[in-house]
C-alpha cells in the first residue's frame, strides 16, 4: 500500500490557503491571504464590504485564477487537481445567478447528475432537501422567479446534494427572513456536527457569535485577526474588535447637518 | 427636507450619460478598443461608401437617376433599421427603460431623451454621414435650395429610421414576454418578413427587364410613402415640385411622432412590467422525480444527458434565446422561398440559412451569465461542455433544417434536389459551428439583463456582434466547395451531396469542438468572469 503524497489526514486541515493575491486592473483586491482551517470547525470570515471576502473564497473554491498563491481543500490542490478537490467541496457563491430557468427539483437533479451521481440518490436526496428547506416538493415554480430567501436556500440545497465534506458559502444570510436564517443556521450546524466543515463570509456579527467556532476578520484585501472566536473576541464583544480592527470612523455630528 | 423643484431634465443629459457609460465601458480594456475601433472603421468605411455612391446621380447630372435612387435607397435603409436590429445587431440599451423608472420624469421627457440618446451611436452617425451624398446631389441638381430641404429631410429620415427600430425592437419584446403573445409575435414577424417577398419581386422585375420606367413608377410611389418621403424632398425641390415639400414633411413628421408614442407605451409597459415580476402560476405537478422531471425523455441520465436537457430547456424558456430561435426559423425559412420564388440563386442563400444557424452560437456562454459558475464548481470538462451544448442546438436546428431544404426544393419545383441541399445546408451549419465554437469561449462577452431580448451592452458587445459576421462569412466561404461541386459534377451529385456534406460539416464540428475543449479547459474562469456583469 501507498500513501497519497498530496494528502494530508482529513482531522487537520480542511482548508488552507497560501499568499493568495488577486489584482483587478490598477486595484488591488486581496494582498496575501494565509488562512486554515481545521477540519470539524464552523469559521467565519468577516469584513467590510469590498474588503475582498468573495474574491478571495473565489480564488479557494476554483472560481476565479489567483495570480498568486495556492489554495488546498482537505489536502487537494484547487489548481493543480481541480477535479479531486472539487468533488470534496460544496459552493454558495454569492451574486451568482443560478439556472434560474429550471424549476427547483430540476436544478437540483442537473447538479446530481452533473456530479456524477445515481438518479435514483439525486430524487431522494432532493425530495428531501425540497422538504426540509420548505421549498415544496411538487413546486413548478422558476427559480428565477423565487423570493431572495428562497434562491439562497435552493443554493444551499444545490451545494449539499453530493454529501460534501467542506461547504464554502458566501454571504448565505444575506437578503434571508429571519425564518429561513433560524432554519439555513440549524441545517449548518446539524451538518458540523455530523463532522463536515462550513467556512462562510457576512458582515453581521450576531450571526458570527452565535455559530462559529473560528473567527477571521479581513480588511483592505488582507487577514487581520484570525483563530477560535475566544482567541479574537477576548473579554470584548466581537462588533467591538472588528470596529476597532477595520478602523471605522465615528460620527462627529456636525455632518449631514440638513438631515 | 425641502423637495427643490428640479429644472427640466434635456434630451443632452441622456446623450452625455450614455457617452458616459460607452467611455467607462472602454476604459481599462484594450481587446474592446480594439473591437470599438473596428467597429468605427466598418462605419467610416459604410459611410464613405454611402456618400459616394448617393452622390452619384448629382455628379452624373442626372435629375431621373436622382429620382430613382434616392427613395429606393431611403426605404432599403429604412428595411436595414428594421431588420438588422432584430436578425443580428440587437438595440444598444445601455440606456434600460426600467432604470429610470423611480425617477421623476414625465413619459414625454424619458422617452425624448432615450430617443436622443439612441441617435447618438455609430450606426447612426454612419447613416447620416452615408446619407449627406443625397445633400450633396440634390445641391448639384437644384442649387442650394434643393440642398438645404435635402438636408431636412436627411436629418429627418435619420429620426424615422432610428424610431422604427425602437418601436418595434421595444414591442416584439414586450409581446416575447409573455407566453400566449409569443405565437402572435412569430406570426407578426413572419408576416413582415413575407411582405419583403413581393416589394422584391417589384425591384427585381424592374431591374431585370432594364423597364426604368417602371422601376421610376415605384420609386415615385415609394416617395409618397414614408419609407421614401424623407429622401425625396430635395429632388422634387430640383425638379420644380416645391408644393409637394409641405405634405411630404407631414407625412414623415407623423410617422415619427406616431411611432415614437407607439414606442412609449410598449416602454411604459415594459418598466411596468420590470418592476412587477414576471408572473407564473406555481401548479402542482403529478409527484414526477427530480430527475425525470429535469431530463428531456429519451437523453441518457448522465452527465451528458443532463447538460443537453438544461441547454434544451434554456432555448426554449429563456427570452432572448427563444427570441433568436424564432427568428433564425423565420428567416431560415422565408428567406430562401422568397428568393427562390423569385428565381435568384436559391443555393446561396441555403449557405447563408446554415451558417447562421451555427452563429446563434456566438455568444452561447453569455446567455445565461455567471449561472455557468455551477458548471465550473462541478468541475465540467470542456469537451463535454461544448459538446452538449452544440448537441442541445443541434436537435432544434437539424429539424429545421431538414425543412428548409425540403420547403426550398418543392418551391423551387426540383423534389430530387433535397437531400443534396440538405448535405450543403449541414456542411454550412458544421463548418459554422467549427468556426464559432472556439470564438464562443474566446469572444464571450456579458449580455445587460434586462428583460429585452434584443438588448446589448454598449462597449465591447456590439463590436463583438462583428465578430459573428465575420464567423457568418467564413462559413459561408468555406462551405462554397460544396456549391461548386453540385454545379460541375452535375446529376451525380443528388446522391453525393448528402454524405459529402455530412463528412465535410462533420470533420470540421470535430475539429472546431476539440479545440474549443481544450481552449476551455484551459480558460473556465476566464471565462466565468468575462460573462459576469459587473
Amino acid at each position: 500500500m501507498t500513501v497519497p503524497l498530496q494528502r494530508t489526514p482529513d482531522d487537520d486541515v480542511a482548508m488552507s490557503l497560501r499568499g493568495l493575491v488577486k489584482r483587478f486592473d490598477t486595484k488591488v483586491a486581496v494582498a496575501g491571504v494565509d488562512l486554515d482551517v481545521p477540519a470539524g470547525s464552523f469559521y467565519g470570515v468577516l469584513g467590510p464590504n469590498g474588503a475582498g471576502k468573495t474574491t478571495t473564497l473565489s480564488m479557494a473554491v476554483g472560481l476565479l485564477r489567483p495570480d498568486a498563491g495556492q489554495a488546498t481543500i482537505l489536502g487537494y490542490d484547487v489548481w493543480a487537481d481541480p477535479a479531486a478537490a472539487k468533488a470534496r467541496l460544496g459552493v454558495l457563491p454569492d451574486g451568482t445567478r443560478l439556472f434560474d430557468r429550471l424549476n427547483g427539483a430540476e436544478l437540483l437533479a442537473y447538479n446530481g447528475l452533473l456530479r456524477g451521481m445515481a438518479p435514483d440518490v439525486i430524487d431522494q436526496r432532493a425530495r428531501e432537501l425540497l422538504d426540509v428547506l420548505e421549498l415544496g416538493v411538487d413546486n413548478r415554480t422558476l427559480v428565477v422567479d423565487y423570493s431572495a430567501g428562497m434562491k439562497k436556500k435552493i443554493g444551499l440545497a444545490c451545494a449539499l446534494l453530493h454529501g460534501p465534506r467542506l461547504l464554502v458559502l458566501d454571504e448565505p444570510f444575506e437578503a434571508v427572513d429571519p425564518v429561513s436564517a433560524a432554519l439555513i443556521r440549524d441545517i449548518l450546524q446539524r451538518y458540523v456536527t455530523g463532522g463536515g466543515t462550513v467556512v462562510f463570509s457576512s458582515h453581521v456579527m450576531e450571526v458570527v457569535e452565535k455559530l462559529c467556532s473560528h473567527v477571521a476578520i479581513l480588511a483592505d484585501g488582507r487577514i487581520r485577526v484570525g483563530g477560535t472566536l475566544a482567541e479574537v473576541r477576548g473579554d470584548r464583544s466581537l462588533e467591538d474588535v472588528f470596529v476597532q480592527v477595520v478602523g471605522g470612523r465615528t460620527s462627529t455630528g456636525s455632518e449631514l447637518a440638513w438631515l | 427636507m425641502a423637495v427643490t423643484t428640479a429644472p427640466a431634465v434635456s434630451p443632452a443629459t441622456f446623450v452625455r450619460l450614455k457617452l458616459r457609460i460607452l467611455g467607462n465601458g472602454l476604459r481599462g480594456s484594450t481587446g474592446r478598443v480594439v473591437l470599438f475601433a473596428v467597429g468605427i472603421l466598418f462605419g467610416v468605411s459604410g459611410a464613405v461608401g454611402g456618400f459616394l455612391l448617393l452622390a452619384v446621380p448629382g455628379l452624373l447630372d442626372d435629375r431621373r437617376v436622382a429620382e430613382i435612387m434616392l427613395p429606393l435607397a431611403g426605404a432599403l435603409l429604412l428595411f436595414g433599421w428594421l431588420f438588422l436590429p432584430l436578425i443580428f445587431f440587437g438595440v444598444d440599451e445601455s440606456l434600460d427603460p426600467a432604470r429610470f423608472a423611480l425617477l421623476p420624469l414625465s413619459r414625454r421627457t424619458l422617452i425624448t431623451g432615450l430617443f436622443a440618446a439612441a441617435t447618438t451611436g455609430i450606426p447612426a452617425i454612419t447613416t447620416l454621414l452615408a446619407t449627406g451624398g443625397m445633400v450633396w446631389s440634390a445641391g448639384l441638381l437644384g442649387g442650394p435650395v434643393a440642398a438645404v430641404v435635402q438636408l431636412v429631410g436627411v436629418v429627418l429620415g435619420l429620426l424615422l429610421c432610428v424610431a422604427v427600430s425602437r418601436a418595434v425592437t421595444s414591442a416584439f419584446s414586450t409581446a416575447l414576454r409573455s407566453r400566449r403573445a409569443r405565437d402572435l409575435a412569430t406570426i407578426l414577424l413572419t408576416v413582415t418578413a413575407a411582405l419583403l417577398g413581393p416589394l422584391q419581386l417589384g425591384v427585381l422585375a424592374g431591374a431585370e427587364r432594364a423597364d426604368w420606367d417602371r422601376v421610376a413608377q415605384v420609386a415615385t410611389v415609394i416617395g409618397w410613402t414614408p419609407l421614401g418621403a424623407a429622401y425625396s424632398l430635395g429632388t422634387d425641390v430640383a425638379a420644380g415640385r416645391a408644393w409637394t415639400v409641405p405634405i411630404k414633411l407631414v407625412i414623415v413628421l407623423a410617422s415619427i411622432v406616431g411611432l415614437l408614442a407607439w414606442w412609449s407605451s410598449t416602454v411604459e409597459r415594459a418598466m411596468l412590467g420590470a418592476a412587477s415580476g414576471g408572473q407564473r402560476t406555481a401548479k402542482a405537478s403529478g409527484s414526477r422525480s427530480a430527475v425525470a422531471r429535469l431530463m428531456v425523455r429519451g437523453l441518457p441520465q448522465n452527465r451528458f444527458g443532463a447538460l443537453v436537457s438544461r441547454e434544451m430547456r434554456y432555448w426554449w424558456r429563456e427570452t432572448r434565446r427563444r427570441a433568436s430561435l424564432i427568428t433564425l426559423g423565420v428567416v431560415g425559412v422565408f428567406l430562401p422561398v422568397s428568393m427562390s420564388i423569385n428565381g435568384g440563386g436559391g443555393g446561396f442563400t441555403v449557405l447563408f440559412v446554415g451558417a447562421l444557424g451555427a452563429i446563434s452560437l456566438a455568444n452561447q456562454f453569455g446567455f445565461e451569465g455567471n449561472a455557468y459558475a455551477a458548471n465550473v464548481v462541478a468541475g465540467v470538462p470542456g469537451r463535454t461542455e461544448i459538446q452538449s451544448r452544440a448537441a442541445a442546438f443541434s436537435l432544434f436546428v437539424v429539424p429545421l433544417l431538414i425543412m428548409v431544404a425540403t420547403v426550398v426544393s418543392l418551391a423551387a419545383g426540383h423534389p430530387e434536389d433535397i437531400a443534396a441541399r440538405l448535405g450543403t445546408l449541414l456542411a454550412a451549419y458544421g463548418i459554422g459551428l467549427g468556426v464559432v465554437l472556439p470564438v464562443s469561449v474566446r469572444a464571450a462577452y456579458a449580455l445587460p439583463s434586462t428583460s429585452n431580448p434584443f438588448a446589448m451592452s454598449s462597449g465591447g458587445g456590439p463590436a463583438k456582434g462583428l465578430l459573428a459576421m465575420g464567423v457568418l462569412l467564413g462559413a459561408i466561404v468555406g462551405t462554397l466547395p460544396m456549391l461548386l461541386a453540385g454545379y460541375l459534377i452535375g446529376d451525380v451529385w443528388q446522391w453525393l451531396g448528402l454524405p459529402v456534406g455530412l463528412i465535410y460539416g462533420g470533420l470540421a464540428y470535430v475539429v472546431g469542438s476539440r479545440l474549443a475543449g481544450n481552449l476551455l479547459d484551459r480558460r473556465m474562469p476566464e471565462l466565468l468572469s468575462a460573462v459576469t456583469q459587473r
